[in-house]
């Protein structure tokens, strides 16, 4: 453990930027809006901003990415295939422990699996991670109820906590280690442990008065998605409010469906682009040859629960798909975020 | 900061959004979460814009056609080529050239090509593509109230207490509005649906009144007619803020229950209780389509007046509010692309305004209004056609026969094909603009990325075409063009580049939320309404009601969407399993065909017929069946046949028979 000034604490963002390209909390000017985003100035992050609109989660995964192009030659019969690898150096500054848990999800998925996912694995190869605890929740917060914060446990390099005119650093691999040392950062005393645990005990301890946009009680409801055991209305209520956007994939820092597709280019050749994909769109679970196993949209919407609460997809994450950000429920134009669901879910049961 | 905040230009919402720009190209989208109108949400097409943004289906160079083929051009070329043809139709009077502009370019390059055409090229005839479904709207709204536009604010859903939902897809058609309805509902307003399929706005709606097809206005004149009848109405506000209530009152009194129940297919029941919870609410807000599924002048008068009776018109939480499908359809009519119409709804044919207008531009121009494009197709010798979608299909005879034919747009399209030139502009993202959405709110989006190498810009364009043919303007930025419309229009005075460049923009006339009653300074009047109840009849020959719609992801074979991944996915997901378009029955007629889901039918109407598969739903009604408006086979032949019937908007229905294959 170390400890930097909180004057200097964007020092740790400028040392980062001599070997890599530096993403973190940025406040855009003109909407105030915080985004995780690349900066060439360390002095526009912002480790107090509030909740990133959009987790980092695009910078592993990118919303819209070119993965290889290809040329085929017609006489030849032969085609020629680029791979367009992004295996560039990139730190993740001041990441809140949601959206790095969202990203060890990833990891799991993209990674952990029979079968390598080598677009990501580059895009994920290099990379330094600097996690920072919340130690104030924020309104639409509930990583308390998805074991996922307020202070990030794993997955880091660096994990910056706030103790008022200091932050506390703790290392959490020997890349982190490196370069705590290299900058020469004071050694913490061990007593700041323990403070730092008061500091996380004390920003729960506060969800009940901020957080009070959403509350999800998943421990109840883990078991009646994984047996299906849920009243078929509970679905339909939930699957009428379903605008079928996409939003609710596409901001959650743990969802990882994907759509390929293979624009030409000239008459010859090809790029083929990966896209985020969603499984609240019809197409996404319709079958070559139209038949379509999930068609009326409360199946898709039952899928898109089990795959975030169900105790079969939490084996292959080691931990629920949700990670407690609050965001489904922001940019949702139906009113059936998560912790909702989760509450028509709990209503159903207690009935 | 790689993300650049603007707005979304597919629908009429106008939801904000922030582009993901690097290296001069968009790598995603986020929405805008202090947004007015969006706070934070998108729907599929919004979420998914920037595949639109990257496709490869840009027209990427001038084109001339020489020996039937097109050819490269620099837009030296193709300017000076498309102004030597127009020349020669050049004529005060001439009905053989006209103008189609787009309801998807931004006000300064609709108000450019808007002057181009009566100031350069000496014709009125210019009108927009699409439809004539919202200039009656503002017909209706304008002669009542004197404002032509939406008379409610979207921004004030949340303070209505009633919201009533009239034959409009909305969580399809413009899902962000959707999604406002509904969480004003959940938040405790009341909302009713009257349609005549079961949609999703019906599903969350406290009430779904399933209607007959064609019987929106009988019921919306009984709606009133109940008001009154039990005293409801409120007659203090009639009486202070409204001229030509006893003529309204005198022309539906005649109206019969029975007969109401019969052309409805509505039990009066409800419909009275409808109409005693419209009455009795604090504020009240009506949404009904205005694009081109938009209603009949009848329907259109009969829902204002019902909300004037009731006092809902001009007040907070109130208002009658057209919804427009393309992004701006308001914008457009605010910029005067109409034969007869300045901008702001200023009237050619008033000598004052005339005056003004040609003082400025520094010509003598002609107050005869021009004429409809569409109304001209057989007679026009030579035309120019901006950024069409698909539809243009329906008139290909016509336009084959014309003598000069020019396309101006971004993308590629079909309509290339008849062109004799081909202009490239670029897209918003590529230039600044402004854009008015459905509640008149005029919002500014900034140029985020370089064009590709030669395009120019639409205002650009227009400029150089301006200049070769004589006329030199002195426009240096978008902004200049938007201080000339503010210098001539009324509602825009106060607006400006700079003046919008706040989130959310600004709301014409000169920011005011909505129409307010105790400021209009007139009193507002009732709309004349032609006491006509008929409703389209099936016929023992001809026994199921055919509608035609919208669809969910596309709308009017739309030209962009299908330049899109996901979006076109989702298009082809329908297409796909109904691959020559699908029509809707119900599962009591589908048991009478005996024929199920995906089953060939054959639709025959007394002027022709088509092949289509069937989709089984209980969405419709038995006896009525639903086509939706965008597989182009199905389009162009045979509702090419019912071009009359396709001008009444959602009010279009076609008595046909319906056959198993």
């Amino acid at each position: 453990m170390y400890l930097i000034k909180k004057s200097s604490v964007l020092d740790i963002a400028r040392e980062l930027q001599k070997e890599y390209r530096v993403y973190g909390p940025v406040v855009e000017k003109e909407t105030r809006q915080t985004m995780f985003t690349g900066v060439e100035d360390a002095a526009e992050l912002d480790l107090n901003a509030p909740i990133p609109a959009m987790p980092p989660k695009h910078i592993v995964f990118p919303h819209f990415e070119r993965i290889m192009s290809y040329t085929y030659d017609r006489a030849a019969k032969k085609a020629d295939i680029r791979p367009d690898f992004d295996d560039s150096r990139k730190a993740l500054f001041g990441i809140r422990s949601c959206d790095l848990t969202g990203i060890i999800c990833l990891d799991r998925f993209f990674l952990g699996q029979e079968f390598v996912d080598e677009v990501y694995r580059n895009h994920r190869k290099n990379m330094f991670i600097v996690a920072n605890t919340c130690t104030v929740p924020f309104k639409q917060c509930f990583c308390v109820c998805t074991d996922s914060g307020p202070s990030a446990r794993e997955g880091f390099d660096l994990n910056l906590t706030d103790l008022g005119d200091q932050y506390l650093v703790e290392a959490g691999s020997e890349k982190g280690k490196k370069l705590a040392e290299k900058m020469g950062l004071a050694k913490a005393d061990d007593s700041l442990a323990k403070r730092k645990e008061a500091i996380i005990d004390a920003s729960v301890s506060k969800f009940d008065a901020i957080a009070t946009d959403n509350k999800a009680w998943i421990s109840r409801v883990v078991n009646r998605v994984t047996t299906g055991l849920i009243d078929e209305k509970v679905w339909e209520y939930i699957g009428n409010q379903c605008i079928e956007c996409g939003a609710c994939s596409y901001v959650c820092p743990s969802c990882s469906c994907f759509n390929i597709v293979d624009p030409q280019t000239s008459e010859e050749a090809a790029d083929r682009m990966r896209t985020w994909d969603s499984c609240s769109y019809e197409g996404y679970s319709r079958m070559a040859g139209g038949h379509n196993p999930r068609k009326p949209v409360e199946d898709r919407r039952s899928k898109r629960f089990f795959c975030k609460l169900s105790y079969s997809q939490s084996k292959k994450y080691l931990r629920p798909g949700c990670v407690g950000c609050g965001r489904c429920q922001w940019v949702c134009p139906g009113d059936i975020g998560l912790p909702n669901v989760v509450t028509y879910i709990r209503r159903d049961i207690q009935q | 900061m790689n993300y650049k905040s603007g707005i979304c230009t597919f629908c009429g919402t106008g939801c904000g959004h922030l582009l993901d720009v690097r290296e001069n190209r968009v790598h995603g989208v986020f929405p805008m979460q202090n947004h007015p109108v969006s706070k934070g949400r998108l729907c599929v097409r919004g979420w998914n814009v920037h595949e639109l943004l990257n496709t490869n289906e840009r027209i990427t160079t001038p084109l001339i056609r020489k020996n039937g083929e097109l050819v490269e051009a620099s837009y030296d070329e193709a300017v000076s080529f498309l102004v030597e043809n127009l020349s020669k139709y050049k004529k005060d009077t001439s009905d053989e050239i006209g103008f189609l502009a787009s309801p998807r370019s931004s006000n300064e390059e609709n108000y450019l090509l808007m002057k181009l055409a009566r100031a350069v090229f000496r014709t009125n005839n210019i009108c927009l593509d699409s439809d004539p479904g919202h200039r009656t709207t503002l017909d209706v709204l304008h002669a009542g109230t004197g404002m032509a536009g939406m008379l409610g604010s979207l921004e004030e859903i949340s303070k209505s207490e009633f919201l009533m939902v009239v034959g409009i897809d909305i969580t399809k058609q413009n899902p962000i509005i959707g999604s406002e309805l509904h969480k004003a509902a959940r938040a405790g307003a009341t909302m009713v649906t009257i349609d005549t399929r079961n949609t999703q706005i019906a599903k969350l709606s406290k009430d779904f009144l399933q209607i007959r097809p064609g019987a929106y206005r009988i019921a919306m004149a009984y709606l009133a007619k109940v008001m009154i009848d039990e005293n409801l109405h409120d007659a203090d506000f009639v009486k202070r803020f409204t001229a030509g209530y006893e003529g309204f009152a005198a022309s539906i009194s005649s109206l019969r229950e029975s007969d109401v129940e019969e052309k409805t297919g509505i039990p009066a029941d409800r419909l009275k209780e409808t109409a005693r919870a419209l009455a009795r609410a604090r504020s009240a807000m009506v949404f009904f389509s205005s694009g081109i599924s938009g209603f009949d002048r009848d329907t259109i008068s009969y829902i204002y007046n019902l909300f004037l009776a009731a006092g809902k018109v001009g007040r907070e939480g109130c208002g009658v509010n057209p919804i427009t499908g393309i992004n701006n359809l308001q914008g457009s009519y605010d910029m005067g692309i109409a034969p007869d119409l300045l901008t702001g709804f200023q009237p050619l044919s008033d000598g004052a305004v005339l005056e003004k207008f040609g003082k400025e531009w520094g010509v003598k121009l002609n107050g005869a209004p021009g004429s409809s494009v569409y109304d001209l197709m057989d007679r026009l010798k030579a035309m120019v056609v901006v950024d069409h979608d698909e539809s243009i299909i329906r008139n290909v005879s016509e336009i084959s026969k014309m003598e000069f034919v020019a396309y101006i747009g971004a993308f590629r399209n079909n309509f290339m094909n008849y062109a004799h030139v081909v202009l490239p502009v670029s897209t918003y993202i590529e230039s600044d603009g402004t854009f008015t959405n459905t509640e008149r709110r005029v919002q500014l989006t900034r140029k985020k990325i370089e064009p590709a190498k030669n395009i120019i810009p639409g205002w650009q364009l227009y400029v150089k075409i301006a200049e070769k043919a004589g006329v030199k303007w002195s426009y240096g930025s978008p902004a200049d063009v938007m201080n000339e419309i503010a210098k001539l229009t009324p509602g825009y005075a106060s607006i400006s580049h700079d003046t919008l460049s706040a989130i959310g923009g600004m709301k014409w006339p000169n920011g005011a939320a909505r129409f307010d009653i105790e400021k209009s300074g007139a009193k507002a009047a009732f709309a004349p309404t032609i006491a006509n109840f008929a409703v389209p009849v099936a016929s023992q020959e001809y026994p199921i009601l055919l509608m035609i719609g919208e669809s969910q992801h596309y709308w009017h074979q739309n030209n962009l969407m299908k330049k899109t991944n996901l979006p076109l996915r989702e298009y082809n997901a329908t297409l796909l399993l109904y691959p020559q378009g699908y029509v809707a029955i119900s599962p009591q007629n589908a048991k009478e065909l005996n024929v199920r889901d995906r089953f060939p039918v054959k639709i025959t109407s007394p002027y022709g017929s088509m092949e289509a598969m069937v989709q089984v739903t209980d969405k419709v009604k038995p006896n009525t069946a639903y086509v939706a408006y965008f597989v182009d086979e199905m389009v162009t032949k045979f509702f090419m046949e019912h071009k009359d019937v396709l001008k009444r908007g959602e009010d279009s229905t076609i008595p046909v028979r319906i056959a198993k294959v």
